[in-house]
């Protein structure tokens, strides 16, 4: 008997050293992953990684940044070797302001409504159409989120969203802010990201040794298998840095930094 | 204790203890003109004439660069197009806040309501992503209206024409605090300020307050009487002086501008 031919989803390959691995060749096409952890624990770093190893290979990619500003962004990602500052001068990375975007669509405003949250996502799902994104970063999604008041109208928007930017083959980070990345916590921050979110990669730090540790967890990532372990990260001048921790010891894992 | 200011005793010869109206007829109604120090309110009805007292209010004058007449509902070249056609100084200060309006809140409104309305095209997505700052442009018309009054020196001349753009935007209660300490800084430098105000729409209660703040009361009505229109002002509180208190037909002449009937008509 012949066996059953197999189906993969075309991949994003994030090119984050260790990331491809973990995801069996990268991230489905399309997908929304969810990217959350803890503050320093990485993760505007590996979306910004995420981003400039996309635009390497030719593709458009579009950065929307709520928690610093892009100046300060551009400035800090510099460090590192793989970033060209003419990916930014020749429009395979555009950094938007998200205060900017706000004041563009008269949205100056503490709280959004629905018309606004649909204003939103259309100038997203706009700018994603019109430059061709194929890889796009929300950073962070919770800033974002705290202004829709309502919890259903938080997954209206981040389910539309999702949605459009799938049918758009476009492979989006949303980086949401926890404050705690153990076991027992929360994903996100209004806790329905989690649920919508095709992916979600856990980000926080464990102590060794006296040391603090980072840490990335891919908990869930749909339409791939996936390894589900902790795994060491380090952010390096030529880039993020994966490796496995589970030879270091399961117990000390417990640990997080916040407490188990 | 009570601000003081000293003043020069030729400056006091110079611009003595009344000013002009601007209108001749008036001020010799009123025994010689407005107090140094007065604050006016004048409460008018559409089309009375209310905003060219105002604007012929500015017309005497005395320091043209201690003179400022605030507009919220017409432009500089439709001011300087009246002050030409009467022959009334151009080298005062003109604000026009309606058009600054205009420019840096409703246009922006507008920009926003095609691009939630029609989307980004691909040089506003170019032109999004190289912008980095918010432009800070939110207008505190009010505060700024009531610094650059504030700022002004002994024996300034002010028409804000007129109040109900502020009253419709803010608190009220900040406009009436506002109009308390403009009076406070005309007294204090024996300046004119003349404030016109819609009756249209005006809280019964904001209309006695900034009454009881002014010391002078001014209303401008219109009525028809046949085929015509009358058109009068009623002098309706006038501090320390109620033999002032009267009602004022008025026309308008193209060599004076507003020109009281002085002569009692036969009915």
């Amino acid at each position: 008997m012949q066996p059953a031919a197999v189906y993969t989803r075309d991949r994003c390959v994030t090119g984050i050293h260790g990331l491809d691995e973990i995801l069996r060749g990268g991230i489905p096409y399309g997908s929304t992953v969810l990217a959350s952890g803890t503050c320093g624990s990485g993760k505007t770093t590996v979306a910004m990684e995420f981003l400039v190893r996309g635009a390497l290979a030719g593709e458009a990619c579009a950065h929307f940044t709520a928690t610093e500003p892009s100046v300060k962004l551009l400035e800090n990602i510099r460090q590192f070797a793989f970033f060209d500052m003419n990916m930014v001068d020749t429009g395979l990375i555009n950094v938007f302001d998200m205060d900017v975007l706000y004041s563009w669509l008269g949205l100056e405003k503490s709280s959004f409504d629905l018309d606004d949250v649909h204003a939103l996502i259309k100038a997203i799902v706009d700018i994603v159409n019109t430059i061709g994104v194929t890889r796009l970063v929300i950073d962070s999604v919770t800033t974002l989120c705290y202004k829709i008041k309502s919890e259903q109208l938080i997954r209206d928007f981040l389910f539309t969203l999702g949605k459009k930017l799938s049918t758009l083959g476009c492979t989006t980070i949303l980086v949401s802010e926890i404050t705690s990345a153990t076991e027992n916590a929360h994903w996100s921050s209004f806790g329905v990201e989690e649920a919508i979110a095709d992916g979600i990669l856990v980000m926080g730090d464990v102590e060794r040794m006296g040391h603090l540790l980072r840490f990335l967890q891919v908990v869930k990532m749909r339409g791939t298998s996936h390894s589900r372990a902790k795994h060491a990260i380090e952010l390096t001048p030529i880039g993020v840095m994966l490796t496995p921790m589970l030879k270091w010891g399961a117990q000390s894992d417990k640990q997080g930094r916040w407490g188990a | 204790m009570n601000k003081q200011y000293t003043f020069k005793k030729e400056d006091e010869e110079f611009f003595g203890a009344v000013g002009s109206f601007g209108v001749p007829k008036f001020d010799g109604e009123m025994h010689g003109g407005v107090p140094r120090g007065f604050t006016m309110v004048s409460f008018t009805d559409t089309g009375s004439g209310s905003e060219l007292f105002g604007k012929q209010f500015t017309s005497p004058a005395e320091e043209s660069e201690n003179t400022l007449y605030v507009s919220t509902n017409e432009g500089q070249q439709e001011i300087a197009r009246v002050f030409k056609k009467y022959g009334w100084p151009l080298d005062i200060n003109v604000r026009t806040i309606g058009e600054e309006y205009n420019s840096e809140v409703l246009e922006k409104e507008l920009l926003a309501s095609r691009y939630r309305l029609e989307g980004f095209r691909l040089e506003d997505i170019q032109r999004l992503a190289q912008t980095r700052f918010v432009d800070e442009t939110h207008q505190d018309y009010l505060t700024e209206v009531t610094n650059e009054i504030m700022s002004l020196g002994p024996y300034f001349r002010v028409v804000i024409d007129n109040l109900d753009f502020f009253l419709q935007r803010e608190d009220n209660s900040k406009v009436v605090a506002m109009v308390r300490m403009l009076q406070a800084h005309a007294q204090l430098m024996r300046g004119l300020l003349l404030i016109n105000i819609s009756n249209d729409g005006l809280n019964p209660s904001i209309k006695q307050e900034l009454a009881s703040i002014a010391d002078m009361v001014l209303s401008f009505k219109v009525r028809t009487i046949g085929t015509d229109f009358e058109t009068s002002m009623i002098v309706s509180k006038f501090r320390n002086a109620p033999e002032n208190l009267k009602i004022l037909v008025f026309r308008v002449t193209p060599a004076e501008g507003i020109t009281p009937e002085t002569v009692e008509r036969i009915s």
